[in-house]
């Protein structure tokens, strides 16, 4: 049984996901943490007390070893590492949600401060691609921005959405590292610099990214699931009830692989091996974790697996020595295989007596068996039902019995369609039949899995058998196919040519779509389901196909999913959406207009507090002198502006969301338009349009997005 | 004393009964004994250890499921016949497995308990106690609720033979002949009774299904209480009791086992105070227990079997890291042989599975055949926990289950359970008609699942069906449905007594209804009455509410039904149940109350302890974390007045407090109100508009004013 080597009670809590270890002086490592009060703290064990107190840094006042950083605003993401090429040891930086810090411990000042307007909610350090220094990479709202030593940006690309969790690793496995980015909309994205080589799609919001070794990482999301992927194809995963805190790769059983340690929040930490998740070592902490890392806290030479919990509790562990032979639980193997045999024979034994009870038939009619007659086979189909007053509209999976025999009720296990994991239709007593009709709206197009279980028996039953389905959802279920052409076409467009045989088209959209039946020409409409109106496919002869729609989200996920079934690496896209891009011209004259008011509030803001100065000491002046009524006047309009600052602070507040959102929604504008071309053409789009913001060239930017290039 | 055990598995058999497993006494010089055990096939396995490995002495063949299992001789001679009963029978066989006896009991229900002393046999089948002499019957008796277990004190000293019944109205009846001689009250349902001194004496100890354990000294006209140990961990259920000298200490220890898998030994230190010496858990509900020595000389063991039926010992053998170099190895080759062994026996019945796969398979061709699976056996409690007010459902099966549905059509909550790993998801419903689901839940459970527990909290008034499927990993894949009634005042339980100075609410129903109608009605409302109609002219019951602390009293006979209660809202709950039952029937009652206006602000003053620790709770619990930071930011927390530095001081135990209570503020605040609501309603006027204003005061809570408010014409 392993146990840890060194436990510490740090008392003070400690923010999830915001630990690291840094060699601050290039010698000894110290463990940093964000906790309360917008501070981080630096645990130095190694030597006590000669740090000089002043600028941001300051004792703690009951733990000599614990000095304490001021960042003065709530900190969202921290990191230690080599940042410059001269310093001695690692820098520390701290993100919030409007700078980055970069500061040197040791010596005790800043390296550099910036101002990120779209915040950093998750931090990497590493180099990344051809870029020589090591850049500090923050992920916020939509974009992805890295730091050098000097404060320079040299990286800036969007996504997506907003980023929760960053790694670096050489994904490509061509010797430099690729940025992963795991973002609030479920999916984990490679950039390789600023190009977009790969994307994995996943069911919650990936809140945690590793990685193991060589092209392996693993991955945690928000719904409690762990995994580790190799490149695009995933190895395992498992789910729990908790949510995974912090995950982390670390050899604990000698092996020389890495194992995926996992913190989770009802404080357990597990190690799982790399290839089959199969847990090797557990242990608990009373509270959540809140953190997982490594460093040789002992400075022996060995690294030590460091787990903390929001508590502020530490625990190292060594990596096991030879002699445990990769047995690191206090389990008897002999024992547990004999028992798992044993119990696998129990099973099989089981389901034969199931078999002969089965064959020996049934001598009485027991109705509370559920006797079904042995042929039986559950049907099902799927369908697009438009919507009518009683209900709105939806996919319909409707599943049915050939005989007399009823369905008790149905289980839909499936991923990212429903609110949990599964969804349970159960008819009342009065209402049981042999056909179960079963709405489902699935709300993004993504192409699912539904594994159904249907319970099938009698009706006075108490036992039922179980069967088992699964069926395919195709990606873009929630559209009706509509033989209405005199509807007018909708403003947006898509169009580009493409050199394949339309038989391939058909079959794409055959696949991909829920048709009543199988269709035979690639030209056809559809209505969204969702309301979003209609949309239409066009495809001329000369391999020359348009979209037309309003949802520009749609035309770019319909442009990804035809060239990925087509295996087209590259494509041009010329692409209007009128309306659209009328909403975003709106949203950049208001991001301006914001920009104006933040400066003009942060002006007025100095002004106050050079007021409240004067007035401060005009106040305490009068106190001295005695002079009690001007004093309480003074105290009075000190009161009065205190509280025009709060409303003040209010509305900066309410300024500074408001810019948030539309930076949001401009950022999520370049990575739209880039989803409507593939390959080259795409990065060539995200590059010229970031281009053009930057030098706020709001024409160019909007040629970019229709043509591809900003030159025409 | 520090006791340390090792884990051994020894062998596994079907799925067994409560008390089914014994150990036959050792033969001349060997130590080792070996194990009798029965399972519900039907099969009786005697076997006994060598070399680490099960050597069956005996096994019969399968039949109908077997429910307890004793040893007996006659008197003086050693105790190594085997009875075991099945269905209304008791079957006697030797060690050597020869059948010497089949006696037919000839009772309508299965037997359920069974003692055996001498020539004497003593058998329970739900409420009915009988006993035999040489298998003539001797005396009979009819138990007011379900007999869970039986033991018989039997001594020179005793004039004669005393049985003692464990019933599940929470006491146990002490019978001279067929009569009653008394009962004894103990704090919860009895499961299980043990004599505390095998070789005679006077004192039994009993185990209970909230996982209680007291020793009662049994005397001539009534009983005293030697000590009792509390649940206060909340483990499960007592199963099983043996009492064995594992400590070696001279005295004898207690081995207990329960329903969550838990195994502990009680000592007894200097002051003969019981205290806890070893604890260890299993996977599953351990059934039967017994002290001795099974695995090897001289090592002295406890040994279990569970609900799957494994055999299971934990020996005082030192664990096998601790032996020479030599030796591990030799081990690990036994072991190894024993895995060859399996895997061989594993691959010839994957062949027979298969065969028989296929032929299930062909069968579906064919358009007469029926697929008929057996019925799986789920163990399964619904049970009302005390101290929180809240049901705790354990359902146990014999493979590793799959998936499990939850569905209720009343409004309750379902709530996290640690121990539990199972992932949980809750499904949309359609409340209303026409399927009327109020909980949809899926639990799909990881790998080697066999055991799951839930809790579900209720509410008084609203009554319904809470029903699990259970879907186990077994070809062919089958369900079963476990329905679980929540009635009407879910949160009662029975008691002993009632205290008669508090100001009590009446409520009369007079009708032309029959003793066991009202009796039906009153097992509609209530948990724990007996389902079968008292014997007698009229029957009293008591309840007490587990999350107010008020009580009921429950009087009626044939025509006529008394029930009094200080919480006005029970009252109101029985009439509108009551009268609706009595007009599915389609009888008149004629129902008169009594109300006391006193009663109301008796409950509230009641209430109000609760309600302040509570909101006090909450308030502290909301400062805590600014506390801390405003610890962290002046370096210490001496500048804070002495109640917040107490806050902080005990900020670990105030948060877990509030961990294990949750939303017991808003269920005290239904329950005001309702009990609002229900006094105006008594009076013919309807307040619901006025409840969003009793809702103001007690955000701001204070006793007197809500008092007023309820005063309030």
């Amino acid at each position: 049984m392993m146990v840890p080597i060194f436990t510490l009670k740090l008392n003070h809590k400690i923010n999830p996901r915001m630990v690291a270890v840094g060699k601050f002086d290039g010698v000894h490592p110290c463990l940093t943490a964000a906790t309360q009060a917008g501070k981080v703290f630096i645990h130095n064990p190694h030597d006590r007390g000669q740090r000089p107190a002043g600028h941001r840094l300051s004792q703690s006042a009951h733990d000599s070893d614990v000095s304490l950083l001021n960042i003065n605003q709530a900190v969202t993401c921290l990191t230690a590492g080599t940042l410059g090429p001269n310093s001695t040891g690692d820098t520390l930086l701290v993100g919030s949600q409007t700078n980055l810090l970069a500061y040197d411990v040791h010596d005790n000042t800043d390296v550099f401060y910036r101002d990120v307007t779209d915040g950093a909610n998750a931090i990497v350090l590493g180099k990344l691609g051809d870029i020589s220094s090591p850049l500090a990479i923050i992920g916020g709202n939509c974009a992805l921005q890295g730091f050098d030593y000097e404060g320079n940006d040299h990286f800036w690309t969007v996504t997506g959405d907003n980023v929760r969790s960053l790694v670096l690793c050489d994904f490509t496995g061509d010797g430099k590292n690729e940025l992963l980015v795991g973002s609030e909309d479920f999916d984990i994205r490679v950039f390789k610099e600023d190009q977009l080589v790969s994307e994995m799609t996943e069911n919650e919001t990936v809140t945690s990214l590793c990685h193991m070794h060589g092209s392996r990482f693993g991955y945690a999301l928000a719904n409690g699931t762990v995994g580790v992927y190799d490149r695009t194809a995933r190895y395992w995963r498992i789910k729990s009830k908790n949510h995974a805190m912090s995950i982390h790769a670390f050899d604990l059983n000698g092996d020389g692989v890495v194992e995926l340690i996992t913190g989770w929040s009802n404080g357990k930490i597990d190690a799982r091996s790399d290839r089959t998740g199969e847990v090797i070592f557990k242990d608990n902490f009373s509270s959540s974790v809140a953190g997982v890392v490594e460093g040789d806290y002992r400075l022996d030479g060995q690294k030590q697996l460091i787990c903390t919990s929001i508590e502020g509790e530490v625990r190292g562990y060594l990596p096991a020595s030879k002699d445990l032979k990769g047995n690191l639980m206090d389990s008897n193997t002999e024992q547990d295989l004999i028992r798992e045999l044993s119990q696998r024979r129990q099973n099989l034994l089981l389901e034969l007596r199931n078999y002969e009870e089965n064959a020996k038939g049934v001598s009485q009619t027991n109705s509370r068996m559920g006797v079904i007659p042995a042929n039986t086979q559950l049907q099902t189909a799927l369908s697009v039902r438009a919507s009518t007053e009683a209900q709105k509209a939806h996919v319909e999976l409707s599943i049915s019995t050939p005989n007399e025999t009823i369905i008790r009720a149905v289980l839909i296990f499936a991923e990212g369609i429903f609110e949990g994991e599964s969804h349970v239709v159960h008819p009342s007593v009065q209402n049981l039949s042999g056909c179960v009709r079963v709405p489902i709206i699935p709300p993004k197009d993504i192409p699912v899995d539904l594994h159904i279980k249907a319970f099938v028996g009698g009706r006075t039953s108490t036992q039922f058998h179980v069967f088992e389905i699964t069926r395919q959802l195709p990606r873009f279920s929630m559209y009706e196919i509509t033989e209405d052409s005199s509807a007018a076409l909708p403003a947006g467009r898509v169009s580009f040519s493409i050199n394949e045989r339309p038989q391939r088209v058909v079959m794409w959209l055959n696949q991909n779509f829920l048709l009543p039946e199988v269709i035979e020409s690639p030209n056809v409409s559809f209505n969204s389901l969702r309301g979003g109106g209609c949309m239409s496919f066009h495809m001329a002869s000369n391999g020359q196909i348009t979209l037309s729609t309003d949802d520009i989200d749609l035309a770019g996920d319909l442009v990804q999913s035809l060239c990925s079934f087509l295996a087209i690496e590259d494509l041009s896209v010329e692409a209007d959406f009128p309306s659209y891009y009328e909403e975003l011209r709106t949203t950049l004259t208001e991001v301006d207009e914001f920009h104006s008011v933040h400066q003009k509030l942060t002006a007025d803001m100095a002004d106050h507090s050079n007021y409240i100065r004067n007035m401060l000491v005009q106040a305490e002046d009068a106190r001295l002198m005695a002079d009690m009524r001007t004093m309480k006047k003074r105290y009075r309009e000190l009161y009065d502006l205190n509280r025009d600052l709060i409303n003040e602070y209010k509305i900066r507040s309410n300024n500074h969301n408001a810019l948030l959102a539309r930076l949001k929604s401009v950022n999520q504008a370049i990575q739209r338009a880039g989803r409507l071309r593939v390959g080259k053409p795409k990065n060539q789009v995200i590059a010229a349009c970031r281009d053009a913001i930057k030098s706020n060239n709001v024409n160019a930017l909007f040629r970019v997005m229709r043509a591809g290039t900003a030159s025409s | 004393m520090e006791l340390h055990l090792h884990r051994v598995d020894y062998t596994q058999v079907g799925v067994t009964s409560q008390k089914t497993m014994r150990l036959l006494p050792a033969l001349g010089k060997k130590a080792t004994q070996k194990v009798a055990i029965a399972d519900q096939d039907g099969v009786i396995t005697c076997f006994g250890m060598k070399k680490g490995e099960a050597v069956p002495v005996f096994k019969t063949l399968p039949g109908p499921k077997i429910a307890r299992m004793d040893l007996g001789g006659a008197a003086g001679t050693p105790q190594e016949k085997i009875f075991v009963c099945s269905g209304s029978q008791v079957r006697g066989f030797t060690k050597k497995g020869k059948q010497f006896l089949t006696f037919e009991a000839n009772l309508t229900e299965s037997i359920n308990a069974m003692h055996v002393s001498g020539a004497d046999l003593f058998v329970c089948a739900s409420y009915i106690y009988n006993h035999y002499c040489d298998c003539k019957d001797q005396d009979y008796f009819l138990s007011g609720d379900k007999i869970n277990d039986i033991t018989c004190l039997s001594s020179e000293k005793l004039p004669h033979l005393v049985p003692v019944l464990a019933c599940q109205d929470r006491v146990l009846r002490v019978l001279q002949g067929s009569e009653l001689a008394y009962d004894v009250e103990v704090p919860g349902p009895p499961s299980v009774l043990e004599l505390y001194n095998k070789d005679g004496g006077q004192e039994v100890l009993y185990g209970t299904t909230d996982g209680k354990i007291g020793l009662v000294q049994i005397g001539d006209c009534a009983a005293v209480t030697r000590w009792e140990i509390e649940n206060e961990k909340k483990k499960g259920g007592i199963l099983c009791i043996d009492t064995y000298d594992i400590t070696g200490d001279g005295v004898n220890d207690i081995l207990v086992g329960r329903d969550d898998g838990t195994v502990e030994v009680y000592g007894f230190d200097s002051s003969s105070e019981p205290a806890l010496r070893f604890e260890h858990v299993l996977t599953e509900s351990v059934t039967s227990i017994q002290g001795g020595c099974v695995g090897k000389e001289p090592y002295e063991e406890v040994l279990t079997a569970t609900y799957t039926g494994w055999v299971t010992g934990l020996t005082t053998e030192p664990e096998r890291a601790e032996a020479v170099q030599g030796e591990e190895v030799r081990m690990s080759k036994e072991t190894q042989c024993k895995i060859e062994a399996l895997r061989a026996e594993l691959e010839q019945l994957q062949v027979k599975v298969l065969q028989g796969r296929e032929q299930y398979q062909q069968t579906s061709q064919s358009s007469t055949a029926v697929s008929a699976v057996p019925i799986f056996s789920i163990n399964d409690k619904f049970t009302l926990c005390q101290d929180d007010a809240s049901y705790s459902l354990t359902l146990e099966v014999q493979t590793a289950i799959d998936n499990l549905l939850l569905q209720s059509d009343v409004p309750i909550d379902l709530l996290d359970v640690d121990k539990n790993s199972a992932v949980v998801s809750f499904s949309e419903c359609d409340s209303e008609q026409p399927n009327g689901n109020f909980l949809l839940a899926t639990y799909r459970c990881q790998a080697n699942t066999t055991r799951l527990e839930l809790k579900v909290r209720s509410i008084e008034g609203q009554y319904g069906t809470l029903q699990a499927y259970v879907t186990p990993r077994l070809q062919p894949k089958t369900c079963q449905v476990r329905q679980y009634q929540i009635k009407p005042l879910s949160l009662h339980q029975r008691t002993h007594s009632i205290d008669p100075d508090r100001p009590m609410n009446r409520l009369s129903l007079v009708g032309q209804f029959s003793f066991a109608e009202i009796h039906s009605w009153v097992v509609f409302c209530l948990p724990e009455v007996p389902e079968k109609t008292p014997a007698g002219e009229s029957v009293t019951f008591y309840f007490h509410n587990t999350f107010l602390g008020t009580q009921l009293e429950a009087t009626y006979c044939k025509g006529e039904g008394h029930f009094k209660s200080d919480n006005i809202s029970t009252i109101s709950i029985l009439r509108d149940v009551l009268s609706k039952e009595a007009t599915k029937k389609k009888i008149n009652l004629n129902i008169s109350y009594d109300i006391d206006d006193d009663s109301v602000s008796h409950t509230l003053q009641m209430i109000h302890p609760k309600l302040e620790y509570q909101l006090l709770l909450a308030k502290k619990v909301q400062l805590i974390d600014a506390l801390k930071e405003l610890q962290v930011h002046e370096g210490n927390a001496d500048f804070l007045i002495p109640e917040y530095r107490s806050v902080l001081d005990e900020s670990a135990n105030l948060l877990e407090e509030y961990k294990k209570q949750p939303a017991h503020l808003e269920r005290l605040y239904g329950m005001i109100t309702d009990l609002f609501i229900d006094k105006f309603k008594f009076k013919g006027q309807n307040v619901k508009t006025k409840v969003s204003s009793l809702l103001d005061i007690l955000d701001s809570y204070d006793l007197n004013s809500l008092l007023d408010f309820f005063n309030e014409p």
